[in-house]
């Protein structure tokens, strides 16, 4: 390793063959553009893509030949530890983190435009579907990919006990939690036999199905039409410019109406909620049945030998996210305001996983950086609208590629007796 | 001092200036679907936009100012198209928009919209209930469904003479306010459909509808929904043996149609009610013709995109640019397009449908039927 | 009697479709235990493939439908064996020891990444191409029919012979033997000197291949397609491959048939609206009852 040679005879055939490649895979595609049942030629940019693929296999390649690109290929495939254990009598240097985020997230709706404010507010939703979903995935190591199903019903829950038997925000809140916690309890019974890519599957299709239902089940559910939601009360004061039923908000207060006061109000409440799951979650962690659902992701035979209940387990776990995103539907319906069965769809499931796998699994803090990255980073991407979706595809594979473990790691307090103990 | 006075001193002042300053842009946004499966009619809305803006421009801008496009992509999502709203709304200073394309996407938006004063006019989703409840801002361009299922029932019923209707949807917002549409105008007519499904979006085989199609002996299809499912459709109709008259709604409206059905032998003899051809009229025809100039296909609703900001451009030249007053202004005046007069009701609807009933012929074009 | 066949019919074509896609699941599963998300949208790349295809051909005059299906064909196949290489390589390679989920999202963002692609290239619009076989056989079946297009016959013979060819690679070839060494225990099949890197790219390249084969046949048939096909297929395939037993070859097939049939009948003779909560249905009735799937080995938990 002292002497480094590079050669550029390697690199440039590596250049070559990975040229050739992009030639065949990106030549047919973007060279030979369809129109009707004939067809216009583009190659300019085909050759474009090829010289760059060039160019970049070939530094890649001679990169990766010098000291330094070893080095980084070595730590690279050699990355692979999992739980940071920290010394039992660590103390945090970032203490004064939590109370500023808190006091930041609290001025957010009174200095934040109304846009801004909504897309925190919708980054906070997926905060909340990102915690739920990691509980179930990062904890208890169970693969599902039909979670906006719990989603759905949370936000279905609060939009048709609203027309149907006109329940508000407040009732339905806690009603939608037990609904989807009920739901996920039933969906987990049958699928606790099942081995990991099967249940992927199940959940899968447990998601679609909920989808499939809304949509067809026109008298309940209004179908793809569409239904309407309520906006949150302030002790029974509604956030409307006028009301049908007493008093509105900016009345009561003799301020002009505003649109953004609904959205300031949601986001507080929200805020609220986050880390009030935030809390719960940080303390079930370190109780017996947290405890249990991480050693049940690790090896589920010792686990039941050691006479776990893994049904029970499983099913608990199943039900905390599962309510949780019951929670999050109730937040989403009520600050859109309207739902349709579009926005329930497999791709969303597929977005709150990249969520908890892009946060580090099991990983507190890293959901919440990863869902506010997801939700802003599309929205800072319409600058660039068409390349938007593209973008943020290659950036999931990078990340991956980059940090497979996701951005934080999880840390871990380690144990000693306390002293003092009797022992 | 609230976002809209203080638009309106900005705006006064500007006026005021107007003959010597250089002019502050007058912003309108246009939404759609400029990605996701339904990308292609974003971009019919956009180049109708595009050009409309361009003309009205060259032709010195709205009272002086020239009009600045805001391209706003919702992907046909409702959760995008509330936030692509408040976007333009808060961040970008729009007095009005043009957009948005799906019924789901129009509905929620409008909300911002009328909570910000500003200007909507809808150049092509079709749902009733996106003037059904009375905001004072929203207007369209295009159609209703219950409109356009009057003139297809009544064609069905009063020419076609079909007794067993099978009615499909493909179980989106416009698709399905169509069939429902055709549903009860036709029961109103005394016809009882023979069959009412839906299909799945994106899903090309439906074959297995196509054969329950014809147990039910139906003589006639009425399909709600895109040219995207029609044209598997219709193909698989015939390549069953059908022989079931095909009709369906303006979401077939494009050349497309006979590139996905799989050759104009397929789409030979199929009916759809649209808009009144709009190279009817002298200005339209002058329009469609810089559009083939310069390369585009002015269909489906291109035109309708240019109408909408026709009568954006005009009733904020009336009002000095103020996004209320001008909805007030369009409540009672009618204004001049590449598609006619068009005059607005109390919802925001035009108060003259101008659905008319095309066929498609064997070299894959279609014609206006008298 | 004459639509219950019909309908047969119709669920034998589409189920042998989904067979051919299923088989890139199974065997990219059976091989490194992935979902593959974005094979849907390498089938996706394959109808367009097809188009393009098919659009060079009639342009440098060729007129036979023989010899523009077999042109086709090979085009399509070798340019998609080509994307499978090219997206192993680059998505899922760097990713090979971590964990399975990293690849899964992975393999999302590859999906996107396809889809969108392709609409930037050919742009948003429905495409389609010209019906080149066409006519039909008809039996009379009491007083009703039964029709069907060559087609039809075409795709099913064609279906069945692709997975001919691939069960005699797998069972009789040394790569398909490298392929169930590997299968089995990688690390074993290494040591004793397999490229297994090698293996798993050609396994990619073959699943590829399938879905272009399918590509092909669904193209001629259906006629149109645009960029967001890949989608709902591949989740049908995806759902074909685990109904079958994820892993085994023969359960792909047999799952795909299972579930074509099921959709044709469920919307046939009772809904249309709800033949995917049918078919997801039954799909968790099998697991429930067979937790490995119809065909696959049951998991061995070791004690």
């Amino acid at each position: 390793m002292t002497q480094t040679d590079i050669s550029y005879k390697k690199s440039g055939t590596d250049a070559i063959i990975a040229a050739l490649m992009a030639l065949v895979v990106f030549g047919p595609i973007m060279g030979i553009v369809l129109n009707g049942y004939q067809f216009k030629l583009s190659f300019d940019r085909v050759f474009v893509i090829v010289a760059i693929v060039f160019v970049g296999r070939f530094l890649m390649s001679t990169f990766f030949q010098t000291h330094r690109g070893k080095m980084m290929a070595f730590r690279y495939t050699n990355n692979n530890d999992g739980v940071t254990v920290l010394p039992p009598n660590h103390k945090s240097q970032m203490v004064w983190i939590i109370p500023l985020v808190m006091v930041i997230g609290l001025l957010v709706p009174f200095i934040a435009s109304k846009y801004v404010l909504t897309i925190v507010i919708l980054g906070l939703i997926y905060v909340l579907l990102g915690l739920g979903l990691n509980i179930v995935v990062g904890l208890a190591g169970l693969l599902d990919l039909g979670f906006v199903g719990f989603y759905a019903i949370g936000a279905y829950g609060l939009a048709l006990g609203y027309n149907h038997l006109g329940l508000g925000f407040w009732s339905m809140l806690p009603i939608a939690a037990i609904l989807a916690a009920c739901a996920g309890a039933i969906l987990g019974f049958p699928v606790l036999r099942m081995h990991g890519d099967y249940l992927a599957i199940v959940t899968l299709g447990f998601g679609e199905i909920i989808r499939l239902v809304l949509t067809n089940w026109q008298s309940f559910t209004h179908g793809p039409n569409g239904i309407t939601a309520p906006a949150p009360t302030l002790f029974g004061l509604e956030f409307k410019r006028r009301s049908a039923h007493g008093e509105t908000f900016h009345e009561f207060f003799n301020v002009p109406y505003d649109s953004a006061h609904k959205y300031m109000f949601v986001y507080l409440v929200l805020f609220v909620v986050v880390w009030a799951v935030l809390f719960i979650k940080h303390r079930l962690v370190k109780m017996p049945i947290g405890r249990a659902w991480e050693a049940l992701r690790e090896d589920e035979i010792a686990c039941r030998s050691l006479g776990l209940n893994h049904v029970l387990v499983k099913l608990s776990a199943f039900m905390m996210g599962a309510a949780i995103a019951g929670i999050a539907g109730v937040f989403f319906a009520t600050y859109q305001g309207f739902i349709n069965p579009t926005s329930f769809t497999f791709f969303e499931s597929a977005l709150i996983l990249a969520i908890v796998v892009l946060g580090g699994m099991g990983s507190t803090v890293g959901v919440v950086i990863a869902a506010f990255c997801l939700t802003v980073l599309p929205e800072l991407l319409r600058e660039v609208a068409q390349y938007r979706i593209l973008l943020f595809g290659i950036l999931m594979v990078v990340m991956m590629i980059w940090k497979p473990r996701g951005l934080v790691r999880v840390t871990r307090r380690g144990f000693a007796r306390k002293e003092g103990v009797v022992k | 001092m609230s976002n809209a006075t203080l638009r309106k001193t900005l705006l006064s002042i500007a006026v005021a200036g107007a003959a010597t300053l250089a002019q502050a842009d007058v912003n309108i946004g246009v939404a759609g679907p400029f990605t996701g499966a339904n990308a292609a009619f974003g971009k019919q809305l956009w180049e109708g936009a595009k050009k409309a803006a361009a003309d009205i421009n060259a032709a010195g801008g709205i009272d002086g100012e020239k009009i600045n496009l805001i391209k706003a992509d919702d992907a046909c999502e409702p959760k995008q198209a509330l936030s692509v709203a408040n976007r333009l709304v808060d961040s970008d200073d729009v007095v009005a928009v043009v957009g948005h394309f799906c019924s789901s996407s129009s509905i929620p938006a409008s909300n911002v919209y009328a909570d910000a004063g500003v200007l909507m006019v809808n150049p092509a989703s079709t749902s009733p209930i996106l003037t059904d409840r009375g905001l004072p801002n929203v207007f369209r361009v295009c159609g209703r469904d219950d409109q356009q299922g009057d003139v297809a029932a009544s064609y069905i019923v009063d020419t076609l003479k079909a007794k067993r209707v099978a009615i499909i949807n493909d179980k989106t917002t416009y698709g399905k306010g169509l069939a429902d549409a055709m549903k009860k105008t036709l029961n109103g007519y005394g016809v009882k459909e023979v069959m009412y499904e839906g299909l799945t979006r994106g899903e090309k085989d439906f074959n297995a509808l196509v054969t329950k199609i014809r147990s039910v002996n139906a003589d006639l299809v009425y399909f709600g929904g895109l040219h995207s499912e029609a044209g598997p459709l219709v193909r698989q109709l015939r390549d069953q043996g059908s022989k079931a008259i095909f009709m369906s709604g303006d979401g077939i409206v494009s050349d497309e149609f006979v590139t996905v059905a799989g050759g104009a032998k397929y789409v030979n003899g199929v009916y759809m009610t649209f808009g009144a051809n709009p190279t009817s009229y002298p200005a339209g025809k002058a329009v469609v013709k810089e559009f083939r100039d310069s390369g585009y296909e002015p269909e489906g609703y291109t035109l309708y995109a240019y109408t909408a900001m026709q009568v954006v451009a005009e009733s904020l030249a009336k009002t000095n640019l103020d996004p209320v007053e001008a909805a007030t202004w369009l409540h009672s005046h009618s204004v001049n397009t590449v598609m006619g007069k068009k005059t607005f009701d109390k919802k925001g609807d035009l108060t003259v449908s101008d659905y008319v009933m095309y066929k498609w012929d064997d070299k894959g074009k279609y014609h206006q039927l008298d | 009697m004459d639509i219950v066949l019909q309908q047969l019919v119709n669920g034998l074509t589409l189920g042998s479709v989904y067979g051919l896609i299923a088989i890139g699941y199974t065997m990219v599963y059976g091989i490194i235990g992935m979902i593959n998300f974005a094979h849907g949208d390498v089938y996706m790349v394959s109808a367009y493939l097809t188009a393009i295809a098919i659009a060079l051909l009639t342009f440098f005059g060729v007129q036979s439908f023989p010899f523009i299906l077999i042109g086709t064909l090979i085009f399509t196949i070798i340019v998609t064996g080509a994307y499978g290489w090219v997206i192993e390589r680059v998505a899922y390679r760097p990713l090979r020891n971590s964990s399975r989920l990293s690849v899964l999202i992975s393999a999302i963002g590859m999906s996107l990444i396809l889809q969108n692609y392709v609409q930037l290239s050919q742009g948003p619009n429905q495409q389609g191409v010209p019906t080149l076989l066409s006519g039909a056989i008809r039996f009379h079946v009491g007083d009703g029919f039964v029709q069907i297009t060559y087609m039809k016959i075409l795709i099913l013979l064609i279906a069945f012979a692709g997975m001919g060819v691939l069960t005699y690679i797998i069972q009789k070839t040394k790569l398909g033997r490298m392929c169930r060494a590997t299968q089995q225990d990688r690390k074993m099949a290494s040591i004793l000197g397999i490229d297994t890197d090698k293996v798993i790219s050609s396994v990619f390249v073959i699943g590829s291949s399938m879905a272009a084969l399918a590509g092909v046949l669904v193209t001629l048939d259906y006629g149109s397609f645009d960029f967001y096909i890949g989608f709902i297929m591949g989740i049908k395939a995806f759902t074909a491959a685990v109904l079958g037993g994820i892993g085994s070859l023969p359960g792909a097939m047999l799952g795909g048939i299972i579930l074509g049939l099921s959709e044709s009948l469920f919307a046939g003779l009772i809904s249309s609206d709800y033949k995917d909560v049918f078919s997801f249905s039954l799909l968790v009735l099998i697991l429930i009852i067979r937790p490995s799937g119809l065909l696959g080995k049951p998991a061995v938990e070791k004690v």
